[in-house]
């Protein structure tokens, strides 16, 4: 289980809401899109459900990156669920960042349930940005 | 108890890097280390750290012994069991130099806490049991030290196995105990104390003594403390603390923790530091919580030092160094309280 | 100052004596140099009690939490804007509370008094006009007030309360400072060394939660590093740990931190707290334009949302 016996590549935890980026994410996989299968999906409501404290705890447990995606904008099954997430992230990733978290780490997106396309994209950028920054060691709890 | 010869060494306070060096060689050496403005016990790789140029510590050295944060066991879980490492022991004794001799009964004051009773706690005595203390005697007391109120004195070697007694450019090495006597002999090099100086410390002493001016009449307290559970008083005193644990982590003698099993890699069961001043100290896992306020809170801690303690242990469960004095956010001052139960003050105004 | 105190005094005796309030809480002088104590004043005649100096540094606030009587509490610019947050948060009862605003002249730092005098012990100090005179075995040193000025009073833009019942005294001209000047130079940084700067203050905590309980907004009945079902984040002081600790205190209080400086003035590690929390009240600022405290009604930005905020970070 040592990560420097095999070869390291990301573990990334992805939180996608369940209207929008669930089924953005289905819509990739159906319509066999490739992308690279480093995120593990988290299915939540809504990317309002994504409380702060997950997102922290899956540093500290060492995930490599974190992925939010919700809806777009305006299209929140709950109306304004992302937008008030929205705020939280923006002060949430500031936050971490300024305590030297790498901003590459933190991750958010909107992708729609007609965006398979659009979350492919999502993921290969992710993972490569995590890629070039390695493995997680700040905040990891050992 | 085996009786030895009580010897009078000294040396130069320019050789105490050397002296450290040496120890460094077979002992995990703990010395005062200052960083920035403030002065915590640490252990050292090399003599020059040392900085034996203090008032007090801003920490008690109780974490030597009972660290904050100690990994009892690690486990795994799996289809054969529970399968348990145990922590790893001490590799090599310790040397602690440069404890004051408020610290030095706190040790002793622990010691009774950790020890008595049917069940011993070996992570603290395996530790407290390879150490050989050096103590360094106490030349300026600060205003807050209430130390000779709690029956210890700045000269004081109860605690110890040698005391090092300053003397200008130099100190004297004074050996109290057999393991004292045993280091002593590791260090051929030091040479002997002279009268004229072992006069001067003995003046010293007595001078420091007079100048500590901060007193607290604690005679009595504990049996005052009976019958004042109930006490109005209580109510009122609590109400400026705010409730964190700053007087009760710098004391050299609380030692409340709590036990829990946290899983990173692997299980490990992990012994923290607790306070009796947070709230969730006594919740029961019902919702109940039997102090529920800060009132019984503050109560827990007044009367666990000054009426429980010396119930079970005869002895005040406080040694005077005056850390919480100094740093409560709020200036909650337990010399006040400890004087007004001594005055009959409360008593007075329950009634 | 004295002329403050002495209106203090008498407000407080006023409040009391007409029944309008059961208690008063103030400061009263401390066991030690440079300190203060909070002091509680329910009888019109020990209000002689109540002093008013550089070194009521407690942020009173915190003892109008969860309070049944009618207290008059004294209150400088911060703490009046925290009172106000807690107000709008339902946490205080404006109609149990009768705030006596105090002008502030700034706080001294006993931290940076300390950090002066390196060791020495302070026996005595007096503050006379701008000087401030430290007393000590063998020395007797004066400095001028300013150098020892809390770095949160530094940078303060309200010392006049914002909202209060009475106001006692003169208000004295704000300041116009640079807010966030102070973190500027750790911001410029790249991550990893902003990384081993926290990584080296925060590993001095010694989870004491001083900062936590001082602070007038830490209300929470149950912290969330106290819940155990289910357990957060671990209560060791494992450098993760703490981190997160104080990562989570500050993002607990983004948009209603008032900077008072409570938890970096309490902190026995002298861990400089306010370096954190200083960041979100400085996100708040820019992002959403909001400044904390000065207002009873207007909805703090973690409580509101527009279509329109910016969402540069999300792809």
């Amino acid at each position: 289980m040592k990560p420097a016996e095999k070869e390291w590549t990301p573990k990334i935890l992805a939180f996608l809401c369940n209207w929008c980026s669930y089924a953005g994410a289905d819509l990739a996989g159906i319509s066999r899109m490739q992308y690279p299968p480093n995120i593990r999906v988290v299915r939540v409501p809504c990317s309002g459900r994504v409380n702060p404290y997950f997102i922290i705890k899956a540093l500290q447990r060492g995930w490599d990156g974190v992925l939010v995606s919700g809806c777009h904008p305006g299209d929140c099954h709950y109306i304004s669920g992302n937008l008030v997430a929205r705020r939280r992230f923006a002060v949430l990733k500031d936050l971490l960042e300024y305590l030297g978290i790498e901003s590459g780490r933190l991750n958010f997106s909107w992708v729609s349930a007609a965006e398979g396309e659009k979350f492919a994209t999502v993921v290969k950028e992710v993972v490569e940005k995590v890629k070039a920054l390695g493995p997680a060691e700040r905040l990891v709890k050992r | 108890m085996v009786v030895f010869q009580m010897v009078w060494k000294v040396i130069g306070k320019n050789k105490i890097p050397t002296l450290i060096q040496e120890l460094n060689k077979e002992y995990e050496v703990f010395t005062p280390v200052k960083k920035e403005n403030l002065v915590f016990f640490e252990r050292v790789s090399s003599g020059n750290e040392a900085f034996l140029d203090f008032q007090n510590t801003k920490k008690s050295p109780k974490e030597v012994f009972f660290p904050q944060t100690e990994i009892l066991f690690t486990y795994e879980i799996n289809k054969q069991g529970v399968e348990i490492e145990k922590a790893p022991v001490l590799k090599r004794d310790i040397v602690l130099l440069g404890i004051r001799p408020c610290d030095a009964k706190g040790f002793l004051l622990l010691d009774k806490f950790f020890s008595s009773g049917e069940y011993k706690d070996l992570y603290y005595l395996e530790k407290r049991r390879n150490t050989t203390i050096i103590g360094l005697a106490c030349n300026r007391p600060l205003s807050t030290c209430f130390c000779t109120s709690m029956g210890g004195a700045p000269f004081g070697k109860e605690g110890m196995d040698l005391l090092l007694q300053d003397i200008n450019d130099k100190y004297l090495i004074e050996t109290v105990t057999e393991r004292g006597e045993k280091l002593i002999k590791k260090l051929p090099w030091l040479k002997d104390a002279e009268n004229g100086d072992i006069d001067k410390v003995r003046s010293l002493s007595r001078n420091v003594e007079k100048a500590i001016k901060s007193k607290v009449s604690v005679e009595g307290v504990s049996k005052k403390l009976d019958g004042m559970f109930d006490n109005k008083q209580w109510d009122l005193i609590h109400e400026k603390c705010l409730g964190c644990g700053v007087c009760t982590y710098l004391c050299p003698t609380c030692c409340c923790f709590d036990i829990l099993d946290e899983a990173t890699t692997k299980w490990k069961r992990v012994r923290i530091w607790d306070s009796c001043q947070f709230s969730c100290f006594t919740l029961q896992g019902s919702g109940y919580n039997p102090r529920p306020s800060g009132k019984e809170r503050m109560r827990q801690r007044i009367m666990h030092k000054f009426n429980y303690f010396p119930k079970n242990y005869g002895e005040n469960f406080c040694v005077g160094c005056g850390r919480c004095v100094q740093e409560c956010p709020v200036n909650f001052d337990i010399r006040e309280v400890v004087e007004a139960i001594s005055t009959d003050i409360w008593r007075e105004k329950d009634e | 100052m004295h002329n403050v105190e002495n209106s203090i005094r008498e407000a407080a005796k006023k409040l009391l004596s007409e029944k309008k309030v059961d208690l008063i809480v103030g400061y009263e002088r401390g066991t030690l140099p440079l300190r203060t104590t909070p002091c509680f004043v329910d009888k019109a005649e020990d209000v002689r009690k109540l002093v008013w100096n550089e070194n009521c540094d407690a942020n009173l606030s915190k003892y109008l939490l969860s309070r049944k009587e009618n207290v008059g509490v004294v209150a400088k610019g911060c703490d009046a804007r925290s009172i106000a947050v807690c107000i709008f948060e339902k946490q205080i009862d404006k109609e149990k509370v009768v705030i006596i605003g105090a002008p502030c002249l700034g706080l001294i730092d006993k931290k940076k008094v300390k950090a002066k005098l390196d060791g020495r012990e302070l026996l005595e100090a007096t503050i006379e006009d701008e000087q401030i005179r430290l007393k000590g075995e063998g020395f007797e040193l004066v400095f001028p007030k300013k150098d020892f000025i809390c770095n949160s009073c530094l940078t303060c833009r309200h010392r006049n309360p914002p909202i209060y019942d009475v106001f006692t005294g003169e208000k004295v001209s704000e300041a116009e400072v640079d807010e966030f000047g102070e973190i500027a130079d750790l911001e410029a940084k790249p991550a990893k060394e902003r990384w081993e700067h926290f990584k080296e203050e925060l590993d001095k905590c010694i989870r004491c939660y001083a900062c936590r309980e001082v602070c007038p907004l830490c209300y929470c009945k149950t912290c969330f590093v106290d819940q155990t079902m289910p357990i957060w984040f671990g209560k060791t002081n494992d450098l993760s740990d703490t981190m997160i600790y104080h990562l989570v205190r500050a993002f607990h209080v983004a948009g209603r931190c008032v900077d008072c400086g409570a938890c970096s003035r309490a902190c026995p590690m002298n861990i400089n707290l306010r370096e954190v929390v200083k960041k979100t009240e400085k996100i708040m600022k820019e992002r959403y334009d909001y400044t904390a405290g000065l207002s009873l009604e207007k909805i703090p930005p973690l409580g509101e949302f527009k279509i329109d905020d910016s969402q540069e970070f999300i792809k």
